[in-house]
């Protein structure tokens, strides 16, 4: 019996199972390598947020929002709050083009963060042409205080230098009003469940919102609380204003105005 | 290690400069080639914390010799180090760990696969390292219930405090590193990797416990050394202590300022009192000391302490290119050794102030 033809089957079938065995290698070799790029590069993308998101948040509390997905953990702590504001903003925006103020408002964004973080301080919070910025409350900071003196100086030789810009540009000037006050507080996530934000919550806050309304009262662009006053370096120019009345505080604030610092050299050290 | 390679990194701020009887001593304590230590030779105290150090990173007593190197790992990632994370990455590569393993501890190093107990040592290198708020008794007794004992507890704080003090020099010298990225990728690696890592275990990666002589339990900073103690490491701190103290390149008073300004940002009370006494020995007055460290400035500083006092500070929580910019404008002040000497200095003060932590926390 002639048995070749069967033997011939057999070797052709077993060529094409190496083939296809070959193919089925190559296309599994492949999805796993497309496979492995996608991981990557999600886990690149995510680690990117989770560097991006550092910016906004203290790592503990990162960490803690990736673990249990809230991260609702509140702290007391020590902080420096530095609120500023535009002053006769309002006017502005009704005289000069959308399109113009708001180039003019991220200028004045851009150039105000530079500074705070320059000094250390991070930016909690931009609402409407205001800037709430903390210190001390990522992480502790012993020289708080001082950094945020140095912070709001900074501010003022950088809105000084914009403001320049802005009339050749044909641009009214700006002008900013900064409250400083320090003390302790609770810092962590707080918002709704859809949206959250690092805050520090308590009266310190909102005292020093409170200050920051005072600056055109009393014709100065910084005030300082007295409360902030005992931590600050002695070089500081400071000048006493009249005791003054604010809402939800029960006694009369002594309040400073911020003039200059004695040795510039160092402010920028 | 694409988002490592993403953190902005100066130039190097120091030339090298070649040392052939230094680098042969690194080469047969280490069995590493030591291409780092040509950037920074050339003080005695600190070339010796160099190989003792070095040799302590990869020696263990009672630890998992993997679980070294992922406190490395962890440690160098979250100080930001280029330098020591490529090169503990690459250790990692030759000594055998995949390289799918390695991806995914950088990419989420918390959520890989590890047992409690391993877990529970890496989540304390890290808060040790952040010091944000640094570890207390809580996480000191974490480690115990995880089944750690006392001497494999402070070996981790051990280990994760040299990775504390390497990532701060590479860091703040901006020591180049990219061909150590790409090391482990080179075809002579991957070919010889079995005899490299060959090579590289014969110095040995187990010590012996070595209680301390009576002798070396005295001393500046002697609360850390002797919170180490039954480690060799405590041996190799001891010497670095002596040597960083005796030296005549920055003056003592400076070096106790560096210090003392560490703990005020640590908040790390344990070295106060001898620092008080020293610097009052070196002339300031009480309340020129509380000045300084109240307000990091006083007209008692001269200019090149001005210019300490301010990287001190910087020293502690830092973005590297920031605190390389500094160093770079430091060094309009100060001599390449005076700025040497201060790098290295607040890197031990980093290292110390941290371990005096635990020691107060255990």
């Amino acid at each position: 019996m002639d048995f070749s033809w069967i033997s011939l089957a057999l070797q052709l079938g077993l060529a094409g199972l190496s083939v296809g065995l070959w193919l089925l290698l190559r296309h599994s070799r492949q999805e796993t390598g497309r496979l492995k790029q996608r991981i990557e590069s999600a886990a690149g993308k995510l680690q990117n947020l989770q560097l991006a998101f550092s910016r906004f948040a203290p790592d503990e509390i990162i960490e803690r929002v990736i673990a249990d997905g809230h991260g609702g953990i509140g702290e007391k702590k020590e902080v420096t709050v530095l609120f500023a504001d535009l002053v006769g903003f309002t006017a502005l925006s009704e005289q000069t083009e959308p399109t113009v103020l708001v180039g003019v408002l991220n200028g004045y964004f851009d150039r105000m963060s530079e500074a705070i973080s320059q000094h250390r301080g991070y930016v909690s919070t931009f609402i409407g042409d205001g800037i709430l910025a903390l210190f001390g409350a990522l992480s502790p900071n012993p020289w708080q205080g001082n950094d945020a003196v140095h912070a709001a100086l900074a501010m003022r030789e950088a809105l000084a230098s914009y403001n320049r810009e802005l009339v050749e540009r044909g641009i009214s000037e700006l002008s900013v009003g900064i409250g400083l006050n320090g003390g302790a507080g609770v810092a962590g996530l707080v918002g709704s469940r859809d949206l959250k934000e690092f805050a520090f919550v308590g009266g310190v806050a909102n005292v020093a919102a409170r200050v920051q309304d005072l600056t055109r009262q009393h014709s100065a662009d910084i005030i300082v609380t007295a409360a902030l006053k005992e931590s600050l370096d002695p070089r500081f120019q400071l000048r006493a204003l009249p005791t003054t009345r604010v809402k939800g505080v029960a006694e009369p604030l002594s309040l400073y105005a911020v003039d200059g610092f004695a040795d510039i050299d160092e402010a920028r050290g | 290690m694409t988002v490592m390679r993403e953190i902005a990194w100066e130039n190097c701020l120091l030339e090298p400069r070649r040392d052939p009887k230094f680098e042969r001593r690194f080469r047969r304590a280490t069995g590493r080639p030591g291409g780092s230590v040509l950037y920074f030779s050339g003080i005695p105290w600190l070339d010796e914390t160099t190989v003792s150090f070095n040799v302590n990173a990869s020696k263990r007593v009672s630890i998992d010799p993997e679980l070294v190197g992922l406190i490395g790992m962890i440690v160098s990632q979250d100080n930001s180090c280029r330098f020591c994370f490529a090169e503990t990455r690459a250790l990692l590569r030759i000594f055998g760990m995949p390289e799918r393993r390695i991806l995914r501890l950088e990419h989420d190093l918390l959520s890989e696969e590890f047992d409690a107990r391993e877990l529970a040592a890496i989540g304390f290198a890290r808060r040790l390292s952040r010091s944000n708020p640094p570890p207390d008794k809580r996480d000191i007794d974490a480690l115990r219930v995880a089944g750690y004992d006392e001497l494999q507890i402070i070996e981790i704080a051990s280990i994760a405090s040299i990775f504390i003090y390497f990532n701060r020099v590479t860091t703040f010298f901006a020591l180049p590193p990219y061909a150590i990225e790409e090391l482990p990728d080179r075809w002579y690696v991957r070919c010889f990797r079995p005899v490299i890592a060959f090579l590289l275990s014969r110095s040995g990666n187990t010590a012996q416990f070595e209680p301390l002589e009576s002798g070396e339990r005295k001393g500046i900073f002697s609360e850390v050394v002797l919170g180490l103690d039954g480690l060799p490491f405590a041996r190799s701190l001891r010497k670095t202590l002596d040597g960083m103290w005796a030296s005549t390149v920055l003056t003592r008073r400076a070096k106790a300022l560096v210090v003392a300004i560490v703990a005020r940002a640590l908040d790390c009370p344990f070295p106060e009192k001898e620092l008080t006494e020293s610097l009052l020995a070196e002339g300031l007055r009480g309340e020129q000391i509380d000045e300084i460290l109240t307000h990091l400035a006083s007209p008692a500083l001269d200019a090149k302490e001005k210019v300490i006092v301010s990287f001190a500070r910087e020293s502690v929580r830092y973005q590297p290119a920031r605190i390389q910019q500094l160093g770079r404008n430091a060094m309009q002040t100060l001599s390449r050794e005076e700025f040497v000497e201060l790098v290295a200095v607040a890197s031990v003060a980093n290292m110390i102030c941290r371990l005096g932590i635990v020691a107060g926390a255990a």
